[in-house]
Parts: structure tokens; sequence; C-alpha cells
């Protein structure tokens, strides 16, 4: 059985009164995973605490394997790590920085300028490399922050919030690059208040609200819940009374309605409704569930 | 055989080589200071000050040697130009106190306010690691300073010395152990206070200029107050931090300094002492300040 990347046990953390983090219980496998939550949800203090920057107030929490409290060297020199805010030192050049974030991790200085020249290249930055980092655009910057996250291979490299800041064509970048860690066998979490990023780039999600862990599962599990979505044209009314007295469950937003059906086929008992009730239907298909409508439908009003 | 070229595209390669210890990694650190700190691959404007500096300190040094050498040739019943290493320390001291105040901001304020810091979070590395590597890259840094140019004058003096360069070499041995010994000190008693401010200022130029202000200011008051005649007043020219290495420079050197210090009666171990609690302070401070960022 493969080690999960992260484990905990009751985690929890507080920054005095407030406290961030509840009695966090989780086991989370290797791959692409997602840690959504809106702003102050934990996210960020989560991650602190997966680096050893933060002790956490009550449990214990393993990363690959690891206890982070007793082993936060050994777990540092396996994890890499793109912040939220910029890491940049803006008076250096690309190349020297990231080189330099190489040999921090341990790499032999040649082998780390060569894994800096690949890195860069990988990034899209081969060109720019020689320029100051205080000359880069802000998706530069996010490229070579993401750079010196996994310029030392590491076995787990955690962005926090990697799309933030970007304009749409290069958060497209990002995403992609973020997309790309998982075939080059480097495990990703990627923490984010922007559900659809998770949704297009991880295959794993955590979610959080308020210090809680309101879910975490694989996201094919949590989107795929063999519902039917149907938008009828004319009245709705006689279609749901036809389908409601076959005993599926259906949700109604103006045309639009929402059918489950565990006894059959959904699919064939809307379309002997439509006929029934003589009503027209713009679209069919199955239900398309988004992370938004879970995490609306989860966290507390 | 075809001439057309293909383009390979190796994609990412994981890393299979060896990892170095804390120790390379610190001494990484050590480096990228040294570079920064002497703007060494960076913007032109920021190398100015430090050179500036260092060719203050040392050009004294060269144009000295230069002249023994020549008197030695031309002239050699000449009296030596100049004094002593223990001057040399004084002319240095005041361009070391500046070069700390400089460079102590730029080794640590950097790093922090821009965030730097997390790329350390997810390396192999504690706060303490990272303070010890930097203040090691100060004293690299003020070594250069006090050591080089006194080691210059030291085969000055070498050259002139009328038994002969080698004779002088080995005759002045023992001023190699006290010019070590000195800049030791100097590096401790200025860089501690620097460090300090540094690891607490939010931007270089004000740290600067804070920490020149409580070097400069200090003795006048110390001073002052031990001049006043209170009952005890005399242990306020304790105060006067930027004369603490002066006097144990003296009594390295054997010689009477006249400073705020020796007129209130304190030996040179007070001094040492009161540079020892500096250093406590200053890396008991630091590291409280780096826990929660490291």
């Amino acid at each position: 059985m493969t080690t999960p990347i992260i484990e905990t046990r009751g985690l929890g953390h507080a920054y005095g009164d407030v406290v961030a983090l509840h009695g966090v219980d989780l086991s989370v496998p290797t791959g692409k995973v997602g840690l959504v939550g809106a702003n102050g949800a934990g996210k960020t203090t989560f991650i602190k605490i997966m680096l050893g920057i933060l002790s956490p107030t009550v449990g214990a929490v393993e990363v690959l394997g690891t206890d982070v409290a007793t082993h936060t060297i050994d777990v540092r020199s396996r994890v890499g790590y793109m912040p939220e805010e910029s890491c940049l030192p803006l008076s250096q050049s690309g190349a020297d920085f990231v080189v330099y974030a190489a040999e921090l991790a341990g790499i032999p200085r040649k082998a780390a300028r060569q894994r800096a020249s690949d890195v860069l290249g990988l990034v899209g930055l081969h060109e720019e490399r020689f320029r100051f980092l205080g000359e880069y655009s802000t998706g530069m910057r996010q490229r070579a922050m993401l750079a010196q996250a996994i310029v030392h291979d590491p076995d787990l490299v955690l962005l926090d919030e990697p799309t933030a800041g970007l304009d749409p064509e290069g958060r497209e970048e990002m995403l992609d690059l973020i997309s790309r860690l998982g075939d080059f066998g480097i495990n990703v979490i990627a923490s984010s208040h922007v559900l659809t990023d998770i949704e297009r780039t991880c295959d794993w999600v955590v979610m959080l609200d308020g210090g809680r862990v309101l879910r975490s599962g694989p996201l094919s599990g949590l989107t795929d819940e063999g519902a039917v979505e149907v938008e009828v044209i004319g009245d709705v009314e006689p279609v749901t009374a036809f389908l409601a007295g076959r005993g599926a469950t259906v949700e109604t937003d103006h045309q639009r309605l929402i059918v489950e059906y565990p006894g059959g086929d959904p699919y064939d008992l809307v379309l002997e409704a439509l006929v029934d009730s003589n009503a027209g239907v713009r679209r069919l298909g199955a239900r398309s569930t988004t992370l938004e409508d879970i995490f609306l439908g989860e966290s507390p009003p | 055989m075809t001439n057309r070229g293909v383009v390979f595209d190796l994609g990412y390669v994981p890393h299979e080589g060896p990892r170095l210890a804390t120790g390379s990694v610190m001494w990484a650190i050590v480096r990228e200071g040294v570079r920064r700190v002497f703007a060494i691959r960076r913007h032109f404007r920021k190398k100015i000050l430090p050179w500036l500096l260092v060719i203050a300190a040392v050009l004294p040094a060269v144009v000295f040697v230069g002249l023994a050498f020549f008197l030695s040739t031309f002239a050699p019943e000449a009296e030596t130009p100049f004094g002593s290493h223990a001057d040399y320390f004084s002319l240095v001291g005041a361009i070391v106190l500046l070069f700390c105040g400089l460079a102590a901001p730029e080794l640590l304020i950097p790093d922090r306010e821009e965030g730097v810091l997390a790329v350390y979070a997810s390396r192999p590395l504690r706060a303490w690691h990272y303070l010890v590597a930097r203040a090691i890259a100060l004293g690299f840094t003020v070594a250069g300073f006090l050591v080089f140019p006194n080691l210059l004058l030291y085969l000055g003096f070498a050259a002139q010395d009328r038994s002969g360069f080698a004779q002088g070499l080995i005759g002045n041995a023992d001023d190699l152990v006290r010019i070590l010994a000195t800049s030791v000190v100097y590096f401790l008693g200025y860089g501690a206070p620097a460090f300090l401010v540094a690891s607490f200022a939010k931007r270089t130029a004000p740290a600067t200029g804070v920490y020149l202000a409580i070097m400069l200011i200090t003795p006048g008051l110390a001073e002052g107050l031990a001049e006043s005649g209170a009952t005890g007043s005399r242990y306020a020219a304790l105060l006067s931090i930027a004369e603490h290495p002066p006097a144990l420079r003296d009594w390295i050197f054997d010689r009477f300094g006249g400073s705020t210090l020796d007129k209130a009666g304190f030996d040179p171990w007070v001094s040492l002492l009161v540079i020892g609690l500096l250093v406590a302070a200053a890396a008991t401070l630091a590291l409280r300040r780096y826990r929660g960022y490291l």
C-alpha cells in the first residue's frame, strides 16, 4: 500500500484565542490534491504546519510518512513550497536565484546550475533567466516561484494559491504546469479558493471551512452522482408531478430540473414525463456537479 | 544518413545525484551573503557604497606597503611612515562601524521583507542555521576590512625591518595573533548590535540610520552620564557600545586608549563581558524573531 502524502490525527492550531484548525483528521493519497476553502478557512495554516513553520496546538501530522514535529529537517528536504505572497529577491536574476534555491536543498553547485537551467526552461523562463526578478511580470514571477519550488526535485510540492493575481492567459499556463507536475512524479497539494482551478488540475480534494474538514475524497466520486439535468420548454409543473408520482426526487430551478431516480434509468423516466406532459426539452444530460455546488451545499450557512 | 536536425524534448529529469549535508547548505548561504553585501551580480548602484568602503579601508595599507618596499630598497634608514596595527585599527574601525550598519541590514532584511524566507522554510534548515550562516557571512566581509589590510601592513613592517624581510615576518609573528583577536572583537562588538537592529527593522536604510545613531550617540551620552558625579554614575560608561572594541584593542596591543571606559576605571575584561552579553542578546532575540518564519 502506498504511504499517504499527508496524514493528520486530531490536528488543531490556534492563534491566541482564534482557532484556525479544529481537530483535522485526514489521510490523503499520492497524486494531485486540491485544498479548497474560502479565505480564512485554514489553508495557509495547514500548509505552514506541514512545513514545520507552525507547530500544531494539538494533534500530529505526518508528511510523506514522516512526523513533521520530530523530523522537520527530513520533511523539508523532500518538499517544495510556492507561497501565496512573493518569495523572490528582486535584485537577483532568475537564474541566480533558482540555482541558489537548488543549493539550499543540498544539490551540488554544478548540478544546481544544470537543474536551474532545465527547470526554468520547463516553466517557460529560459529566455528571461538572466533578467533581474524585479523586472519580471506577475506571470513570470509566479513561474519563477514554481521553478524554485521544484528545482530540487521534491517528492511533494505545496502550492499556496498558485494562480493568485494572474490574468486569464497566465492562469491557464500555470494550471497546465501544475497538471504536468504529476507526470514528473511530483505529488502536489495546491490550495485555492478558485474551485474550477482545483477541478481542472487535481484528482483528490480536501475542503476546509472555518478550520474544519468538510470533505476529503476523490474528485470523480464527488462530482458523479448519477443525477440527470433537464431544461424544459413549457410548463414544468406536470413534468415535476409525473416524476414525483413515479418516486423520483426532483429539484426545481425555474425551467431546470435535477432528477434522481434510484429505482431505474432516470433518462427513460424523464422522456416518459416529457411525452406525458407534452413538454419540450432544451437540454438533457448528466448533472454536472461542480465543486462549488458541493462546497456551497455542505458548508454551514 | 540524413542532415536534418532532431530536437528531443527531454522533459523533466529527476535529480539522481548526491544531496549535500546541512553544513554545505549553510556554506551556500554564506557565499550568497558575501555576494549580496558586495552586490556581486547585482545592480551597479548597489555596488558603489560597499566598494567605496573597501577602497577606503584597504587603500592606505596598499600605499603603505608600496612605500615600505620602496623605502626598504632606496632609503633603508628611513623611519616607518605609519604608526602601528593599533593605529590602523583606529582608522579602519570607523569604516567597519559604517560597513556593519550597511551589511547586516542587507543580509537580513530583504529576505524577510521580500518573502524569501518562505524558500528557506522549504529547505532542510532551521532558523539558527540561517542566522549562523548570515553571521558568518558578515564575519567574512568584516574580516576583509580588518584582517586583509593589517596583513598588508604586517608585510610592510617586515619589509622595513632592519634585520631583513624574513626576520621581520618571524619577529613580528605575534602581531598576527593580535590582528586576528582584535578583528574578532571588532566583528562581535560592532556586528552584534547591527545584527540585532537588522533582525527587527523593516527597511535597510532606516536600519542603518538607527544603528549608526545608537553607535554614535551612546559614547557622548555615556560620557555625560559617567561624569555627572552621581552615585554609581561611572557604570553609565558601559553604555558606550562603540567604545568597547577599541578598549579591547588597546589592551590587546598593550597601549592606553583614554576612552570613557578607561576614565571610568573599567578593566578590559568588563568590555569583553559587555560584548559577550551583546552577542548573547542579539542571538537570542534574532532567534525568537525568526521562529515564526523558519
